[in-house]
């Protein structure tokens, strides 16, 4: 009984969680034009979607504003986060705070408080703002990251490479750098993901000519039906998929060398 | 021989509180000279004015004559031994030791060749491949050790190296040390909070207490002639009770005169008199002028501790022989164990 409560249990959740993804993609497949009634089988609606130069644009977009914000916000971030980890207790606290409430702000604050900040400067929205944005809300989230590895490290291995011959620069990529690489990286996969999968604070920004796939996906869907959208989704959905595998493979290996 | 490391009036703060003041230290070539005092003392301050990773406010620091107070640590010929190791956790044993080649971009052949006579010396041939963080304390020092000795430094900077390493792995450690120093033929600077460990070791003894020097000589002199109250103490086990100098060569303590071996403090003046322990023999109170009454006997080992009373002062006497609680005994202080310090300004006990 209590097995038959747990597996209900699960497929209650796969089922809320999955069953409208797969509905979607089922329907990426359709020869028809319709969302609910399927008419046969084609491949049309990829490939309407890989010419259709609009969605294309913004799928370049996306990618390099996530690449530059992200790259950006990870190097600004870490600077930020060695600073803050050298400052005394009570003004690092206090900036640690600080840190923390864009992280807890709701996205439509960030983005209406910035849309206001730059009309107010008489900065045009586009391009620049977005990308803007983009490496202000991404900052938090790497200092985040990283400073747990700041405090955990071993400061004095710093001044043992200088002790030994390093340029401050030297010793720091040498001794300071491996020791915090795991909270950049993941700082930096962070970024990269909150910026692909940014719509709110994005629309407010974007001005009129720039769109990303999160606005580009939002405006088709609401005026008219389109199932190149469909088609988007289950590319982003199998994307996705490999990129965990990816992910999840060096993990499985390492851990099989460990065993042997 | 010529001084090496010259530290000239160094003057530290941080946040306003003095750490050393008036620090005034010549060190020569090829010696071992260890810091000694109580845990906050600055030893650990002055070791890191010398390696560059302190700006004092004021003074100077001499490297072979030259002015090297501005020069930034990794310009600075000295190599240091960290208090807990700093090991780069990220390199295997072989590459914590090549690190500093590696900076220096010494040519592949020579890294493995110095590398391997590195690991030799401090006796660790054949943990090249292994993690640091699988190696216990002493080998980790040991890796410590030979890491700042691959550069050929011509001072080694050791801040309490054998601290963290258990009683019987430090005696030995102890002694490797002293191997390594004369094999290497440089300079040692060592700190310790260990006075034992300082007395062994060293060619030369610095007392230190909160940031200023008390004394500088030999094991022996510092043993046998503390300049005042707080080195005999600190130095081994004493007795330091108030008494008056006489004349040159008598003294006056717990109402008794003693012939000493020390002159020129004047005529009736009040000093401090310091006996150590194992100094007083034991007599029948008939025989000696200065009585006392045991009051408790401690078996240590190697002696026997007994605390002893008598007029004004609770002796402290160790002894390979005994008296009962409760006896009366004679104390026989010969006039070389007696030794006198001048009264210091401000301590009028
Ligand atoms: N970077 C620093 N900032 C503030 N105070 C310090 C700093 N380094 C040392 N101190 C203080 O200086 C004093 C001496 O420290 P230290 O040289 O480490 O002593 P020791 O090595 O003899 O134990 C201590 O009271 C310590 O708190
Ligand atoms: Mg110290």
């Amino acid at each position: 009984m209590r097995r038959f409560i747990q597996k209900s249990y699960m497929g209650l959740v796969f089922g809320f969680l999955y069953l409208p993804i797969a509905y979607l993609i089922f329907f990426s497949f359709n020869s028809g034009k319709s969302k609910v009634i399927f008419s046969g089988f084609s491949f049309k609606n990829y490939v309407n979607l890989f010419q259709d130069e609009q969605i294309m644009q913004a799928l370049l977009n996306t990618l390099i504003i996530a690449a530059i914000s992200s790259v950006v916000a990870t190097i600004l971030g870490t600077m930020a986060a060695i600073g803050i980890q050298r400052l005394r207790k009570l003004p690092r606290n206090a900036i640690m705070n600080i840190t923390y409430m864009p992280v807890l702000n709701p996205d439509i604050i960030t983005g209406v408080s910035m849309m206001l900040f730059f009309s107010v400067l008489g900065i045009s929205l586009g391009y620049g703002t977005v990308l803007l944005a983009h490496i202000t809300f991404n900052i938090p989230y790497v200092i985040l990251a990283i400073s747990p590895k700041l405090r955990q490290m071993d400061v004095s291995v710093y001044e043992a490479a200088m002790d030994l011959g390093a340029s401050p620069t030297v010793a720091f990529r040498k001794a300071i750098l491996p020791q915090i690489m795991p909270g950049i990286i993941s700082g930096f996969m962070m970024a990269l993901t909150l910026s692909v999968d940014d719509f709110v604070v994005t629309f407010f920004l974007k001005g009129v000519e720039v769109e990303t796939l999160a606005t580009v996906i939002y405006t088709t869907t609401k005026t008219r039906i389109n199932l190149s959208m469909n088609a988007l989704c289950g590319v982003m959905v199998i994307v996705v998929l490999i990129i965990l595998i990816i992910a999840n493979l060096p993990a499985k290996q390492n851990a099989k060398k460990r065993e042997e | 021989m010529k001084n090496i490391i010259e530290l000239q009036n160094i003057h530290v703060s941080f946040d306003g509180e003095t750490i050393l003041d008036h620090f005034n230290l010549n060190i020569r070539d090829k010696e071992f000279v260890t810091l000694l005092g109580p845990s906050g003392c600055g030893k650990t301050t002055s070791l890191r004015a010398i390696a560059g990773f302190v700006q004092p406010q004021a003074g100077k620091v001499l490297f072979e004559g030259k002015d090297i107070t501005k020069l930034p640590p990794h310009k600075r010929q000295v190599n240091t031994v960290f208090q807990r190791y700093a090991l780069f956790s990220h390199y295997n044993v072989f590459e914590n030791i090549a690190f500093g080649l590696r900076i220096s971009k010494t040519p592949e052949k020579e890294i493995k060749e110095r590398v391997h006579e590195m690991l030799a010396l401090v006796n660790l041939k054949g943990f090249e491949n292994r993690n640091v963080a699988q190696l216990s304390g002493g080998q980790q020092q040991r890796v410590a050790i030979a890491r700042a000795l691959v550069n050929n430094p011509k001072v080694l900077l050791l801040d309490e190296p054998l601290a963290a390493l258990d009683l019987k792995l430090r005696k030995g450690m102890q002694n490797e040390l002293l191997r390594i120093q004369r094999q290497m033929g440089i300079t040692f600077v060592y700190v310790t909070h260990d006075q034992e460990e300082a007395l062994t070791m060293s060619d030369t003894v610095v007392v230190m207490k909160d940031g200023l020097i008390q004394q500088i000589g030999t094991p022996e002199d510092i043993y046998n002639e503390p300049t005042n109250p707080f080195v005999a103490d600190f130095i081994g086990e004493s007795n330091i009770l108030p008494g008056t100098m006489l004349k040159d060569y008598l003294v006056e303590f717990e109402g008794v005169e003693f012939p000493c071996v020390d002159a020129g403090f004047g005529e009736n003046v009040a000093v401090d008199v310091v006996v150590r322990p194992e100094d007083i023999k034991i007599r029948e109170p008939e025989e000696e002028a200065l009585h006392g009454v045991v009051e408790t006997v401690t078996f240590k080992g190697v002696h026997y501790e007994m605390m002893v009373r008598s007029a004004n002062y609770l002796w402290k006497i160790h002894s390979i022989t005994c008296r009962e609680p409760g006896t009366k005994i004679g104390m026989k202080i010969i006039p070389e164990y007696i030794h006198i310090m001048a009264k210091e300004a401000g301590t009028a006990n």
